[in-house]
């Protein structure tokens, strides 16, 4: 039996755009963009572990989740001058991660190559009590061998709570093929945790 | 409301994003199909137990050694020339290479496009293109797209229906196209002439979202 890493409760949503105080994360931020790397590194300790796991989820390898990830914060770096503020610096990163992600997907020479486990390295959150930890790593694993398009998508919009629309574009498909994905997702991971 | 409407309503429905119209013929629907009753029902649990999932997981390792040192190399380069010079010298780089691409700079949202000689699209992209590709990465493609569908919906006021309907038709006809290259180049990845063809599929995605954003006013 592997040993399954443990992570804290899962904040509400509303709560995860923001993280830290505004004032202090804008500082941090404006610092970083006139490239101070220890207010960077701040933001990498506060953001990675979400980071980490949205690759892990979205690429369904550990270790291309890692790769992954740190590719997501020197991105951020490299495009910190275009972030606006207009939204939490959290909500900015995970957009950029998610495009690093998919990016990848199209980078086809590594696609193929890689061996996809069946989502063992992916946490279960021991300390809330619903979903329990079985119905919870099941649906790791089984979101883990989803095909590629229906496990984005059914990350983006019922783990990630993206739309639609905005999955349409970012992954470059029309919305009704986000939709056909989501049905797919859903049927598959229906049928794989009644069995 | 039939059961295929249903299914395509159904995360309005759970998002309480429906109007009262619809969300009450969904009802109804509801009340007579036991089929869609349990679906949702199977949805709605499937939907719970995803939100519910963690939000965050520590990598195996510590990440930031890696990205320290590749951060703080372009932390040099920065304090030399400066952020704007240093994309400036990017931009030109990019026109010399015939690439179509984009830079969003910095909080006020400079843009910086650069378009390549219509010769090149008839010809196909060249050596030093594809190195440029290369250069530059192709997320670099995909936030450039993503940038560019963000000046695109902003404008669509101005737009008409028609052009509008255009675009995305044109834009999802090479999305596919994208698709099936990218499918080739998994079975044979060192295939330069697939590359090729991927390669100047980006370009003229963008070339098509860059000439949409600059129409004049239709509307």
């Amino acid at each position: 039996m592997a040993n399954f890493p443990v992570s804290k409760p899962a904040p509400p949503r509303a709560a995860m755009r923001v993280v830290g105080i505004p004032e202090i994360r804008e500082n941090l931020v404006d610092r970083a963009a006139r490239g101070d790397v220890e207010a960077f590194e701040e933001l990498y300790r506060e953001n990675v572990g979400r980071v980490y796991l949205l690759c892990l989820r979205m690429c369904g390898d550990p270790s291309l989740a890692e790769e992954l990830a740190q590719e997501a914060f020197i991105r951020a770096w490299q495009k910190l001058g275009s972030f606006r503020g207009d939204s939490a610096f959290s909500t900015w990163l995970h957009r950029v991660t998610v495009n690093v992600v998919l990016g990848d997907r199209r980078s086809t020479a590594r696609r193929e190559a890689r061996v996809k486990p069946a989502g063992e390295d992916l946490p279960v959150d021991l300390s809330t009590p619903e979903p329990s930890p079985g119905q919870a790593l099941d649906l790791e694993r089984s979101i883990a061998a989803l095909p590629d398009g229906a496990r984005t998508v059914f990350v983006l919009h019922d783990v990630e709570g993206y739309r639609h629309k905005e999955i349409a574009r970012l992954t470059g498909v029309a919305e009704g093929t986000s939709k056909a994905q989501l049905h797919r997702a859903r049927k598959l991971l229906r049928k794989a945790l009644a069995s | 409301m039939n059961c295929r409407e249903f299914t395509d309503r159904i995360d309005e429905f759970l998002d309480g994003r429906l109007g009262t119209v619809e969300a009450e013929s969904l009802r109804m629907h509801l009340a007579d199909c036991t089929s869609c009753t349990a679906e949702l029902a199977s949805i709605r649990e499937l939907r719970d137990l995803a939100t519910a999932l963690p939000r965050s997981l520590e990598p195996p390792r510590d990440l930031w050694p890696g990205i320290e040192a590749r951060v703080s190399r372009t932390k040099e380069v920065r304090g030399r020339f400066g952020r704007r010079a240093l994309l400036a010298a990017a931009a030109a780089v990019v026109v010399v290479s015939s690439v179509v691409t984009a830079y969003f700079i910095g909080r006020s949202q400079a843009i910086v496009l650069t378009a390549e000689p219509r010769a090149a699209v008839e010809s196909g992209p060249s050596e030093m293109l594809l190195a440029s590709f290369e250069g530059l990465g192709v997320n670099n493609y995909l936030d450039t797209r993503t940038e560019l569908l963000d000046a695109l919906e902003a404008r669509k006021h101005e737009l008409s229906g028609e052009t509008m309907d255009v675009v995305m038709e044109n834009l999802l006809l090479i999305d596919r196209a994208m698709d099936r290259i990218a499918e080739a180049l998994g079975e044979d990845p060192e295939n330069e002439f697939l590359m090729k063809q991927l390669a100047g599929a980006y370009r003229r995605q963008i070339d098509l979202l860059q000439r949409a954003v600059r129409m004049p006013a239709e509307v």
